[in-house]
């Protein structure tokens, strides 16, 4: 796999230790990640680096995820949205509703690498 | 006229009577043996006037064993009638051809030829009369009359004051009747006992002295039968009379109280069942009960023939023609009604004992008041400590869903974070299964597996506590009882393993489908299996029973039933089950029982726990089928809203 052909993620999270988490976890898996740590950076990033695939933590200091989400939709809306929360109370939230995937957060990322994966595919990217 | 010595003798022997007793029968005999000393004469007798002007018969000797025992006199009647009216004394040689002389058979006064009869004044009063009677037909002399009529003057005030001081023993013992037994009525809490108290005080010979009582109460627009106190027949009657010694038998106060085996004795009486089985409507001019009931007075009736509101059926129903209806009456509101009379030994019923029986009857109204008052009371306290109860579970659990949320927020980052690199490091030391593992590494490896297991721990404890607030919101699908319960064994099966566990299941055919949600609804079941399983920890029998119930007067229900033989809860924390955060578990969150009992509770369902102690479990869950029918929408929120925003785009 060379560095030309991997997939852009773009993960939105105001938490340090979690980005660097999911960052050396999705690199092992083949990917590039981006980092945002709020809302603002993360549409900016996603400007720039027109990403394949965005996580976006809902609660966030300032804008938070769902609000994003609209955003990042707006702007382009064939990007795949993958929602992560602590915990799963926003999936009875409407707004929920547009992203691709909610995805509850846990030490084990095994579910969400595979969302990653599936929604990469059946989006053909 | 009268000598000296024999006035200072009978004045001798009047005063030493009036100093020597206060009971009345005593000193009245003393009367007729001075009498008899000082004179010649075969016979005496004393009559009083009582209230009522009725000239009665009190003491007499001389008259053999027959005779005079009850003898009442009207005022003029007769000899002794006239005496009493004229206030003189009459001397008659021939007594019998006298024209005031009245035969009364009774009397045995045919064997007396002469009499003398004398007024007893007092005040100008005539209290009485004293007779004197002769065999032998002749001439009282002016001397005899003045004895006579000297020994009457003399003994006057001593009669006078002991009728006063017998009316106050009267007064003394019904004072104290009454006290007993409204000591007794208020001391029991338990009404019905009072209410004994009070029907035995008015049936009592010494007391109220009435054959028989029934109690009625209002309940709405009727007076119910409720106690009936008497004998159930005339035998039965002369065997009480019998057995408690007679009408005179002295009062005594433990006889009051009554027992609670007197209690059961009078409940199970025939005359208490016939008591129940009346009714008469509460309505104005229909019925003598009514009539006291409403116009709170009470009502005596003495001839029941002639009285418009008694009806030929109540007189049959009774067997008597005379009786009194007292009400009950407490704040200003009548509870009852209470019905006497004197069926067996017909003695008519004397203003005296209908004054006694309205007291008993004032007793018997704050008896019957307590007991409605008590009763409430009890009903409200009840009421009380359950919403107590619900008001400390529902506080315990609204403290758990905002301690929770905020808690769980807090922790969950890091604990993703500390889980997430002690994965990367573990698996940075063995990517693979890999035998050239030395040892410093294999401890490397063992630390990062600890902090990883126990992160995992504690994400399963956030992951009950943040269920626990949200277990309302369901996803109602149409579901088949039977693949619901084959899915989640399913999923259960393999926890099984190592364990010597049979699951025997029991589903009822033909059952209609449900519309529950059904991954909450296997969450519950899975929890239930696995509460059973580690009861069991090497061998036992799981039994999961699904059928339908329909219970009248319920609507249609799904019953699951659950049962273990892992050998029940034990006591102390058998009160604690449905109790969040309480387990008995070493690596439990206690959270399981109570978010199942939530979630089927959002359904509209129950789940109970039977114990069976020694033996297993019995879980029993029931969801209601009602909705299975009529409700065709796949999915909405557990509130019944539609989903107006499904298909919304953002």
């Amino acid at each position: 796999m060379t560095e030309k052909k991997k997939k852009k993620i773009l993960i939105a999270d105001d938490e340090d230790n979690i980005r660097f988490l999911y960052k050396e976890e999705l690199e092992d898996e083949g990917y590039e990640v981006f980092l945002a740590a709020n809302a603002e950076e993360a549409i900016a990033k996603a400007r720039e680096e027109h990403p394949d695939l965005v996580t976006l933590d809902i609660k966030m200091p300032g804008m938070d995820g769902l609000e994003l989400l609209g955003k990042l939709k707006k702007e382009n809306n064939n990007v795949p949205v993958i929602l992560c929360s602590a915990y799963g109370s926003y999936k009875q939230d409407f707004r929920v509703w547009s992203s691709d995937a909610y995805v509850v957060k846990s030490a084990d990322l095994k579910e969400l690498k595979s969302t990653i994966k599936e929604i990469l595919i059946s989006s053909g990217k | 006229m009268l000598d000296q010595k024999l006035s200072l003798e009978i004045l001798k022997a009047t005063t030493r009577i009036a100093s020597s007793t206060p009971h009345l029968g005593q000193i009245l005999s003393q009367i007729i043996d001075v009498v008899k000393n000082k004179m010649e004469i075969d016979a005496c007798s004393i009559f009083l006037i009582d209230d009522a002007e009725k000239v009665s018969l009190q003491a007499s000797s001389g008259y053999g064993d027959a005779g005079m025992a009850n003898l009442s006199l009207n005022m003029g009647q007769g000899v002794t009638g006239w005496v009493a009216r004229h206030k003189r004394t009459l001397a008659l040689r021939e007594a019998m051809q006298d024209p005031r002389f009245v035969y009364i058979p009774e009397t045995v006064e045919e064997q007396f030829q002469s009499m003398l009869s004398v007024p007893i004044l007092r005040e100008d009063h005539c209290i009485g009369v004293v007779n004197a009677h002769t065999r032998d037909k002749r001439y009282f002399s002016p001397m005899e009359i003045v004895v006579l009529e000297t020994i009457a003057d003399q003994v006057a005030g001593s009669i006078s004051n002991a009728l006063i001081y017998s009316k106050n023993q009267m007064m003394i013992k019904e004072l104290s009747i009454l006290y007993d037994v409204s000591l007794a009525a208020q001391s029991t809490l338990n009404p019905e006992l009072g209410l004994w108290v009070i029907l035995s005080g008015i049936t009592r010979g010494e007391a109220g002295g009435f054959n028989r009582a029934i109690l009625f109460a209002v309940e709405g627009e009727e007076l119910i039968g409720t106690m009936g106190l008497g004998p159930d027949s005339p035998e039965d009657a002369q065997r009480i009379w019998t057995d408690l010694g007679g009408e005179g038998k002295e009062y005594q106060i433990p006889q009051r109280v009554v027992s609670e085996e007197e209690k059961d004795e009078y409940s199970k009486s025939n005359f208490n069942k016939f008591a129940k089985t009346l009714r008469y409507p509460l309505k104005k001019n229909d019925n003598v009960l009514a009539e006291a009931a409403l116009k709170r007075k009470i009502v005596h009736v003495e001839n029941g023939e002639d009285h418009s509101l008694i009806s030929e059926k109540f007189r049959q129903t009774f067997g008597v023609d005379s009786f009194a209806a007292v009400p009950l009456t407490a704040h200003e509101e009548v509870l009852g009604v209470i019905l006497v009379d004197n069926r067996y030994n017909a003695k008519p019923i004397t203003e005296t004992s209908l004054h006694l029986l309205a007291r008993f009857a004032a007793h018997a109204g704050w008896v019957l008041e307590n007991s409605r008052l008590i009763t409430k009371l009890v009903a409200t306290n009840r009421e009380l400590l359950s919403m107590k109860d619900q008001l400390i579970e529902n506080e315990k659990l609204t403290v758990l869903g905002q301690l929770s949320a905020e808690v769980a927020h807090e922790i969950k980052n890091p604990l993703v974070s500390i889980g997430g690199f002690a994965r990367r490091l573990r698996d940075k030391i063995l990517p693979a299964p890999n035998p050239s593992l030395n040892h410093q590494d294999e401890s490397v490896f063992n630390y990062a597996n600890i902090i990883l297991k126990e992160t995992q721990r504690l994400e399963r404890l956030l992951e009950d506590i943040l269920t626990y607030p949200k277990t309302g919101d369901l996803n109602l699908e149409t579901c088949n009882p039977g693949d619901l319960i084959a899915e989640s064994l399913d999923t259960f099966q393999s926890v099984l393993q190592g364990q010597d566990v049979t699951i025997e299941t029991c589903i009822q055919k033909d059952l209609d489908t449900v519309l529950i949600d059904p991954i909450k609804i296997k969450q519950v079941i899975n929890n239930i299996l696995s509460n059973a399983l580690e009861s069991m920890p090497h061998e036992g029998k799981i039994r999961i029973s699904v059928y339908r119930v329909d219970e009248a007067e319920e609507s249609p229900a799904l019953s699951i039933r659950i049962e273990d033989s892992g050998g029940g809860i034990p006591d102390h924390a058998l009160d604690n089950i449905f109790n969040p955060f309480f387990t008995t578990k070493k690596t439990g969150t206690g959270l399981g029982l109570s978010i199942c009992r939530k979630i089927v509770e959002n359904h509209g369902g129950t789940l109970r726990v039977e114990n069976f102690k020694n033996k297993g479990v019995e879980v029993c869950i029931l969801l209601p089928l009602k909705n299975s029918r009529d409700c065709t929408k796949k999915e909405y929120p557990s509130d019944g809203r539609p989903e107006k925003f499904a298909g919304d785009e953002i």
